[in-house]
Parts: C-alpha cells; structure tokens; sequence
C-alpha cells in the first residue's frame, strides 16, 4: 500500500473525527442548515421526478409480495365496504347527537404546522426525514410529526432554522409507548432496521388479535395519549414467555410521505418541565 | 473529465442520494449511488482524482443527512484505502475488480452505521440488519454498479487504456 494513500487515509479519518466532536456543540448547524435551505428545491424536484421510476423498479423487484398483498387488500375492501355503511349509519347518528349537545371537537384546540418532505436519511439503517419547517416556523425538538390524515408519522429529532429532521416511528431508535385499543393492553412500539413495527412488552395474557388498533397510551409523556400509531398484523405467543411479541403496520405509508404535520400544541414533557 | 467535473458529479449524486434513492427499494434496501461513483471512478480514472472525490463526497452527504457531519466522510473513508487495489493488479478486469469493491464498500459504509447506532446506545439487532440491510444493500449496489461504471467509462476517454472489462 502506497505511503501516500495510507497518509491522506490518517488525514480524512482525523478530519472526520474533528468534524463529528465539533457536530456535538451544534458548531456546524448553520453551514447545514444553509445546505439544506439550497438542496430542498432541487430535492424536492429530483423526488417528484423520479417517483414513478422508483414505483417501477420497485414492483418489478417486489412482485410476489405485492400480488399477495392485492388479494388481501381486496379482500379487506369487502370487509372495509360493510363496515363503512354501518359506520355511515353511526356517523349521522352521532353527528345529530353532537348537535345537539354542541360538543367541541377535541381537535380544534390542537395547532399544527403544515411541512412538506424534501428528503429522506440516505443511510439503509435509519429512517428519518428532512421537512421544510424549522425553528423560524415554532418547531422544537421532540415535537410530534403526524400525517395529514392523523395517524402517527415520529417525532423530530432535530430542529435547524428553516428546516428539520423527523425520526420515523420505524426507526431503530424509536419507542414510543403504546396500548391495544381494544384489550388496552400496554407496551412499547419500537422501529427496526429493515423499517417495521414491533410491541414489546405486552404481556403474555393480554388479549391481542390481528386487526387491533395501536395508539399512544401518553406513557413517559414524549407522546400526547390517543394518537393512532397502526394496526396489529402478527401476534406470537411462545410458551414460557413472560411477554409476547406483537407486530404492528403502520396506518400510512411512511416510505412515501409527502406532507405532514408537526403538532406544535404539544411539547414532550422533558421540554416542558422546569 | 477532470476532478472538477468529478466534483460536479460526486453533487448531483449526493442530491440524488438524499432525494431520489431512498425511494427504490431493491430486496429491502435503497441503493447507495455515492459508493458506485466512487468506486466506478477509481476503477476508469486516476486514483488521485479518486482520493480527492472521496472526502468531498462525505463531506456534502454530511451536509444533506440527519447524521452528525464527519460521520458519512467516516463511512466512505475506507474508500481510499481500496483505491490502491487497483495497482496491485490483482485481476486484470477492471469491472470486476470494481464489482468486489463495491461489495466490500457497502458492507463496511452499513457497518459504520450499525456500530454507530450500537456506540450510542441502542441495541442493533446484527443478524437481522445483516439479513434485511447489509446484504441487500450490497446486492442493490452492485446492481447499480454496473450502469454507473459503463457511464464513467464512456465519459473517460481521455484517460482509458484498458477495455472496460
């Protein structure tokens, strides 16, 4: 090995370690913060343009998995339809009910602020997403990140000037507590490597079938209670276990996030406390 | 080409990277196009070129990631020592010295990620990540390694001796 390599190896190791102690003290937020203010508009480009492209090869090398999952869809659909006409029937009910007895949505006292994706973590092993709100806009770190429909996308894991990074519940390092909506059984959902869902610590007599509804219980305060997180899609029970180990889908696509919504009423309680 | 149009690439494919790759999936994982310039660089053209693009393609992609700056420069680092493999001569395909590379790049980049995670607290499950991260990103990567490699070869005539393969 030449001399010249090995030495300029010692240099950009040396270089990088500096860069990495100096990141610590937030010493380069604004050089980031300003790269990624230039970088959105063309990220933002390069995303729409190649969506399509990425849809195609990602069916090509997913087809198996995606055949599977169209004959459960529709046979999902069928049992989504009946439970929706019910549903539409309890909803005029309910509406006239709310009428009558003018109550407030819980929702209203909520406020969020309205961010568009603009990248995402190049790494395979985490999933975090860059959004085009910062601290100029009210966003802390700790704030919840949810989708425009309302279910739970992550938290943010750091807050530049004009933008801001949001770890998804997927990621390795996510835990948020949680409970089964129906059994009310409670746990911790943690992401993994290869981007799914599991609930740890939910205990081995808990009722837990395929289909439940997964929220935030509001344990350890990180999280406000209520937030939908996803649904129960495996449930293994070992013998001898004290717990069991429950897989959960999230709600929305999360590999395909366009716009969210950063819950700005809410701060997590380490942020809050004195 | 020189090392300023290098330079010029080693951006657009970092915009690309932060942008556009994490949203291919090939067997799980997101190809890494920055491992593939870089690698495809060194095997068509001057390795001192290469040894340049390496650092700046780190620094611009700590730039544009969650992680803390340094961290992907760090990943990419052991780059530079594989860039003298070439002279070593070991095979004369460059293609296929290129392919071993990339192999090797992509399993050590995804292992500086997963002793990272370990080094600040969290507890990677190895076998898992190795199954659904570590070799598919390598198989995704040679994948594109390929493409990548003919476009640098083509755009290099000005210091291609060797056939491609």
């Amino acid at each position: 090995m030449h001399v010249r390599t090995r030495t300029w190896f010692s240099v950009v190791i040396i270089v990088s370690l500096a860069l990495v102690g100096a990141s610590r003290f937030a010493f380069f937020a604004p050089l980031e913060n300003a790269a990624l203010l230039v970088a959105a508009p063309v990220e933002s480009a390069l995303r729409d343009a190649t969506r399509p492209v990425a849809d195609f090869v990602n069916n090509l090398t997913d087809i198996n998995r995606l055949s599977r999952e169209n004959q459960q869809l529709r046979e999902e659909i069928e049992q989504l339809r009946r439970e929706n006409a019910l549903l539409r029937e309890e909803q005029t009910e309910l509406l006239q009910y709310r009428q009558l007895l003018d109550i407030r949505d819980a929702r209203t006292e909520d406020t969020f602020i309205a961010a568009d994706v603009f990248a995402r973590e190049p790494s395979n092993l985490r999933d975090v997403i860059a959004i085009d709100r910062g601290s100029a806009d009210g966003v802390r770190e700790g704030m919840v990140v949810l989708t425009q429909q309302g279910s739970l996308v992550g938290s943010v894991s750091r807050a530049l000037n004009d933008a801001a990074w949001v770890t998804l519940i997927t990621d390795p390092t996510s835990a948020v507590s949680a409970l089964i909506q129906e059994s009310r059984a409670q746990g911790v959902v943690v992401g993994a490597a290869d981007g799914t869902l599991t609930m740890e610590f939910v205990e081995e007599t808990a009722d837990v079938k395929e289909g439940d509804l997964v929220l935030t219980s509001g344990l350890g305060g990180s999280h406000p209670p209520g937030e939908l997180i996803g649904q129960v899609v495996e449930v293994e029970r070992a013998a001898q276990e004290l717990f069991q180990a429950v897989r959960v889908q999230p709600l929305a696509d999360l590999s395909r996030l366009e716009a969210v919504l950063v819950l700005a009423s809410f701060l997590p309680q380490e942020a809050t406390a004195p | 080409m020189s090392a300023a149009l290098g330079l010029l690439a080693v951006a657009v494919a970092v915009l690309a990277q932060a942008a556009a790759l994490p949203a291919f999936s090939v067997f799980g994982a997101h190809p890494n196009i920055i491992i593939v310039l870089l690698v495809a660089w060194a095997a068509v053209r001057a390795q001192r070129e290469a040894l340049l693009l390496i650092p700046a393609a780190g620094f611009l992609l700590g730039l544009l990631d969650s992680q803390p700056l340094g961290l992907a420069m760090l990943a990419l680092a052991p780059l530079i020592l594989m860039t003298d493999l070439r002279e070593l001569r070991w095979v004369e395909s460059n293609l296929l010295l290129a392919v071993v590379i990339t192999a090797f790049a992509s399993l050590v980049y995804e292992l500086v990620g997963l002793v990272t995670l370990a080094v600040t607290g969290e507890r990677p499950d190895w076998l898992a990540a190795t199954r659904d991260v570590l070799v598919p990103a390598i198989i995704a990567n040679v994948l594109l390694l390929l493409p990548v490699y003919g476009v640098v070869w083509f755009a290099s005539a000005d210091v291609r001796q060797r056939p491609a393969f």
